[in-house]
C-alpha cells in the first residue's frame, strides 16, 4: 500500500473538547470499593501499631530476636528460591525442548506437588526421618513442595516461544550452549522471575511446615505471639517487618523484569520445534533425575501417609476418623465455596477494567490489588483479629464470615489472574457488535462476555477453592470455636503425634487437590498461549 | 435522499486530534468507501458513527435523526446501525443461525427469518454450524447477514476483507457488494486498499489528517484527484513539471512530452505559470527503439531502467534522456515485448491531463 504524504499547509487546530465519551463511572466506583476492601488489613495493621505506640513497636524491631528471624527468613528464602529456579527451569527445558522419554507423563507428574500442601510434605518427611528438621530440613521440604511454581510458567513460556530465534542464533554461528544461555534462557527470563517471586512469597508466608520442622521465621514467630494477648507491639513489629520484606521482594522482581518485551514479526503460527536429541548418557542421567525428583516430591509424602495408616491398622483408623472427617470435609467445602464465589465475583469488575479500559486510574486500581501479595495469611488474620476484638467485641472473632473474608482477601490476586485470562478470551468487539444489534451494555455483557468467559471463571473459582482447602495458617487463627476443617483436624492429630489419624486427612487433601490442579494447569497453559497469539 | 450526514466532526485522544472537522454526506442506498492510509482516522470515524465513541464536537445524523450532537447522544443499541468489524467477530459460542438472529426480538429468532437471511448471503442450510467450522469468506457473509437482520439504516464495514487470502478477497468483495445492493442498504466501507475502494464503491471519500479531502465517483477520483499527493495515493502516478503557456494556447500545458491538452474540468490553467502535471502510466505509449529523431514533437527518448512483469500487463520504468534532471517515468504496457534494462525506447503521451499550479 502506498502512503499519502501530508499536505504542506496544515491549519493550526486547537483540540476541541466540548463533549466526552462517558467514563465507566459505575465500574470505577465498584473497583475502588473492592481495592479499599483489599487494603483493609494493611490499614488495620498500621492503626494497631499506632495504638500500641510506635516507640514500643520500634523497640521490638531492634531486638536481637529480629536479627535472628531476619537471618533465618532471608537465607531460607534465597537458598530455596535459587534451588527452585534451577530445578524448575531444568525440568521445564527437559520436558518441553528435548526428546526425554515419557515427557508427556512427566509434564503432568511434575505439577502434582503443587497440589500437596507444604505441611503435608513436611509431615511425610519429618514423621519418617528424624534428621529432617531445622534449616536443612526446611530447604529440602520447601524445594520439593514449591518448585512447580517455577516449572509451570517456564514450561508455558518455552512452549510458546518462537523457535525461529534459536535457529537464527545457531545459523549466525553461536554454539548450542551459548544459544541456550543467550536465547532460550532470555526468552524464559520473565517466567523464571515470576516463578521465583511466587516461591519467595510462599516461603515468607509459610507456617505449618516450619513449625513441624522446628525452624523459626517471622511467620512462625508472629503465630506464636498471637497466643499471648500481651504481646501486641511485638506482633505488630514482626508483621510490619514481614510486610516490608514482601514488598521488597515484589519491587525487586518488578525491577529485574525490566522493560524487555517480546516482539515478533510475521504471522504467529504456532510452530513446533524439533526436540533436541539427548545423547544416551545425558538421557539416562536426566531420566533418573526427573524420576527421583517425582519420587521425593510426590511419592514420599503420599507413601508416608499410606505407611502410617497401615501401621495404625486400617479398621481402627477408619473408625476413629470417619465422623470427624465428614464434619471437617463439610465445613471445608462450605468455606471454600463461599470464598471462591466471592472472589470470582469481586475479581470480575477489576478484570473488566484491566482488560477493557486504559488510563492512570485503571492502572492505580489494578496495581493496588497487588499489595495483598505482600500480606502473608498470618498478617491478614492478625489484622482481622485485631479489628474484630477492637470494634465488634467478641461478636465477630472466630466466626465463619470473618474466616471467609480472610480467605477472600488472601486469594483475591489468584482469582484476578484467572478472571483476567477469562475476560481476555472475550474481546470487546463482541460486546460492540451486540450493542450495535440493539443490546444494552449489561445485556451485551451477560449474553456475550459472560458466556465466553464462563470456563475461565469456573477455573478461577476452582483455583480459589483448592487454595482454601489446603490453607492452614489463617484457618488455625480464625476458625470458629468447635469447628474443624480438613487442615486444622490434620494439624491437631499430627501435633499430638497421632500420625495414623492425621494421615487420612493428608491423603484426602492430596486427592481433592491433585486432579483438578492438573486440569487447571492445562487450562491456564492453553489460555496463556491463546493470549500470546492474540497479542 | 440523504441517509447519513456528518458535519464538523472533531475527535481527539488526549492531545492527539484524530478527526478534525470532518464533514460527509451519504445518499440512501449508495455504497460509499472511506479510503485512507493507516492512522488517518478511518476506524475512529466508524466508531463515532456506530456510537462506540462520542465525538468531541460536530453532529452525526442518520436520516432525519441526530444521533450525536450538542443536544444529546444516542447509544449504539438505539441507532439501528449494522456493524461488521474486522475479522467478523462472530460470537464463537453461538451457531450461525443464533448469530444471525442475535439482534432480533426473541419471537422472530425462529426459523423462517434467519433462514431467509442465510439464503440471502448464499449460506442456506449452514445455520446449525459453529463459526469455527466456516471459511473466512463464509464468516464475513454471516457477519453481514447478522448486521442486515435488524434492517439497519446504514451498514458499516470495517476493513472486512483485510484478513482474507488474496484469491478469496475478490469473490467475497463481489458477494458483499451484491448482498448490500440487493438489500438496498446504505453501506459504508472503510479501507486502506485503493483497488478495493475503486472496484466496489459508488463513491469514494478520501480521508486525510482527520478530514475528507475529496468525495467523488471512482472514475473522477482517479482521473481528477484534488491534489498531487492524492493522485499518488489512489494509483500509480507520474508527476511532471509543466508550464502553462501565455495566451494563444488555451487549455494546453507544456511538458517534456510536448504540449498536452488539459481536462475540461481542470481548475488550473487560468494563466501562465509553473504547474505539476499528472500522467497515469496507462496514458503513456511505449515504442521500442528510437523513432526518427528524438526531437519529433510529442515524443521523448529514454532507456529502460526497470521492468516488472505481471502477466496481464507489465510496468516499465524509463529514464528520459533529457538535459535537465527529470524523474523516471512509469509506463504500463499491455502485451508489449519484453524489454531488457538499458534498451532504448520512445514515449508518447495521450491527453487530456490534470495539472495543479505550483
Amino acid at each position: 500500500m502506498k502512503t499519502m504524504p501530508a499536505p504542506v499547509a496544515q491549519s493550526g487546530l486547537a483540540p476541541v473538547r466540548a463533549r466526552r465519551t462517558p467514563r465507566p463511572a459505575a465500574l470505577l466506583t465498584i473497583c475502588a470499593l473492592i481495592a479499599a476492601l483489599l487494603a483493609v488489613p494493611l490499614v488495620f495493621l498500621i492503626i494497631e501499631s499506632r495504638a500500641a505506640g510506635w516507640s514500643a513497636v520500634a523497640e521490638q524491631i531492634v531486638r536481637p530476636l529480629t536479627g535472628t528471624l531476619l537471618w533465618n527468613t532471608v537465607r531460607l528464602t534465597v537458598v530455596v528460591t535459587v534451588l527452585c529456579a534451577i530445578l524448575g527451569t531444568a525440568t521445564a527445558w527437559l520436558v518441553e525442548r528435548t526428546d526425554l522419554p515419557g515427557r508427556r507423563i512427566f509434564a503432568v507428574l511434575l505439577v502434582i506437588p503443587l497440589a500437596i500442601p507444604d505441611f503435608v510434605v513436611s509431615f511425610g518427611w519429618s514423621s519418617l526421618f528424624v534428621w529432617v528438621q531445622g534449616f536443612r530440613g526446611a530447604v529440602l521440604v520447601m524445594t520439593l513442595a514449591v518448585y512447580p511454581l517455577v516449572y509451570l510458567p517456564v514450561a508455558a513460556s518455552l512452549r510458546g516461544a518462537d523457535p525461529g530465534q534459536e535457529e537464527v542464533a545457531r545459523s549466525l554461528g553461536v554454539g548450542r550452549v551459548r544459544t541456550f544461555v543467550r536465547i532460550t534462557l532470555g526468552q524464559a527470563r520473565g517466567a523464571i522471575l515470576g516463578g521465583c517471586l511466587l516461591v519467595a512469597l510462599v516461603l515468607l508466608a509459610e507456617y505449618g511446615a516450619f513449625e513441624m520442622l522446628g525452624y523459626q521465621t517471622f511467620t512462625t514467630e508472629i503465630f506464636t505471639n498471637l497466643q499471648l494477648p500481651t504481646e501486641v507491639p511485638t506482633s505488630c513489629a514482626l508483621a510490619l517487618v514481614l510486610v516490608a520484606i514482601s514488598l521488597l521482594v515484589l519491587a525487586g522482581e518488578a525491577r529485574w523484569r525490566g522493560r524487555g518485551r517480546v516482539a515478533r514479526s510475521g504471522p504467529l503460527t504456532a510452530r513446533v520445534m524439533a526436540p533436541l536429541h539427548l545423547g544416551r548418557g545425558a538421557r539416562a542421567v536426566s531420566l533418573t533425575g526427573v524420576c527421583l525428583l517425582i519420587a521425593l516430591a510426590v511419592g514420599l509424602p503420599t507413601g508416608a501417609s499410606i505407611y502410617w495408616i497401615v501401621e495404625g491398622g486400617v479398621p481402627s483408623v477408619s473408625n476413629s476418623v470417619s465422623v470427624s472427617m465428614l464434619s471437617a470435609a463439610w465445613h471445608t467445602a462450605a468455606y471454600g465455596v463461599s470464598a471462591a464465589a466471592l472472589d470470582t465475583l469481586l475479581a470480575l469488575p477489576l478484570a473488566v477494567l484491566a482488560i477493557r479500559h486504559s488510563g492512570a486510574v485503571r492502572l492505580f486500581l489494578e496495581r493496588s490489588t497487588y499489595l495483598v501479595l505482600a500480606m502473608p495469611g498470618v498478617v491478614i488474620a492478625l489484622a482481622l483479629t485485631y479489628f474484630t476484638e477492637q470494634y465488634l467485641g467478641s461478636a465477630g472473632y472466630q466466626t465463619a464470615p470473618l474466616l471467609v473474608l480472610c480467605y477472600t482477601i488472601m486469594f483475591f490476586p489468584l482469582a484476578l489472574v484467572g478472571v483476567k485470562a477469562a475476560i481476555a478470551r472475550a474481546p470487546a468487539s463482541f460486546d460492540e457488535v451486540a450493542r450495535s444489534l440493539g443490546h444494552s451494555r449489561l445485556a451485551a455483557f451477560s449474553r456475550v462476555t459472560l458466556r465466553l468467559a464462563a470456563p475461565g471463571l469456573a477455573a478461577a473459582f476452582c483455583l480459589v477453592f483448592l487454595e482454601v482447602i489446603t490453607e492452614l495458617t489463617a484457618t488455625l487463627i480464625l476458625v470458629p470455636t468447635g469447628v474443624q476443617t480438613l487442615a486444622t483436624q490434620f494439624w491437631q492429630y499430627q501435633s499430638s503425634l497421632s500420625y495414623a489419624q492425621a494421615a487420612p486427612f493428608a491423603l484426602v487433601m492430596i486427592a481433592v487437590a491433585a486432579l483438578p490442579s492438573v486440569v487447571l494447569g492445562r487450562f491456564f497453559n492453553r489460555s496463556a498461549q491463546a493470549q500470546g497469539l492474540d497479542a | 435522499m440523504r441517509q447519513l450526514a456528518v458535519s464538523g466532526l472533531h475527535k481527539a485522544f488526549g492531545a492527539h486530534p484524530v478527526l478534525a472537522g470532518l464533514s460527509l454526506e451519504v445518499s440512501a442506498g449508495a455504497f460509499t468507501a472511506i479510503l485512507g492510509p493507516s492512522g488517518s482516522g478511518k476506524t475512529t470515524l466508524l466508531r463515532v458513527l456506530a456510537g462506540f465513541e462520542r465525538a468531541d464536537a460536530g453532529t452525526v445524523a442518520i436520516g432525519e435523526r441526530v444521533v450525536d450532537g450538542p443536544a444529546g447522544f444516542v447509544p449504539p443499541e438505539r441507532r439501528k446501525i449494522g456493524y461488521v468489524p474486522q475479522e467478523g467477530a462472530l460470537f464463537p459460542h453461538l451457531t450461525v443461525a443464533s448469530n444471525v438472529g442475535f439482534g432480533l426480538p426473541a419471537r422472530e429468532r425462529r426459523r423462517p427469518r434467519t433462514a431467509e437471511l442465510l439464503d440471502a448471503v448464499g449460506l442456506s442450510g449452514m445455520g446449525g454450524r459453529y463459526p469455527h467450522q466456516l471459511s473466512g469468506g463464509q464468516q464475513q457473509r454471516v457477519a453481514l447477514a447478522r448486521a442486515l437482520a435488524i434492517q439497519p439504516d446504514v451498514v458499516l464495514l470495517d476493513e472486512p476483507f483485510a484478513s482474507l487470502d488474496a484469491h478469496l478477497r475478490a469473490s467475497v468483495r463481489a458477494d458483499v457488494h451484491g448482498i448490500c445492493k440487493a438489500a438496498g442498504t446504505t453501506a459504508i466501507l472503510v479501507t486502506h486498499d485503493q483497488d478495493e475502494a475503486l472496484s466496489m464503491a459508488d463513491h469514494i471519500a478520501v480521508l486525510r489528517d482527520g478530514r475528507i479531502v475529496q468525495h467523488a465517483a471512482p472514475q473522477n477520483l482517479y482521473r481528477m484527484p484534488a491534489d498531487a499527493a492524492l493522485a499518488s495515493f489512489v494509483g500509480d502516478a507520474n508527476l511532471l513539471d509543466g508550464q502553462l503557456p501565455d495566451a494563444g494556447a488555451p487549455r494546453m500545458v507544456e511538458t517534456i512530452l510536448g504540449r498536452l491538452p488539459l481536462e475540461p474540468y481542470c481548475s488550473a490553467g487560468a494563466g501562465p505559470g509553473p504547474v505539476t502535471v499528472l500522467l497515469r502510466p496507462e496514458q503513456l505509449e511505449l515504442i521500442p527503439g528510437t523513432v526518427g529523431t528524438a526531437s519529433e514533437p510529442g515524443t521523448l527518448a529514454g532507456h529502460v531502467v526497470g521492468y516488472e512483469y505481471y502477466g496481464h500487463d507489465a510496468v516499465v520504468r524509463v529514464k528520459p534522456d533529457c538535459t535537465s534532471a527529470c524523474p523516471d517515468v512509469i509506463v504500463r504496457t499491455v502485451g508489449g515485448p519484453q524489454l531488457a534494462v538499458g534498451a532504448a525506447v520512445t514515449l508518447r503521451a495521450r491527453g487530456p491531463v490534470v495539472a495543479w499550479s505550483r
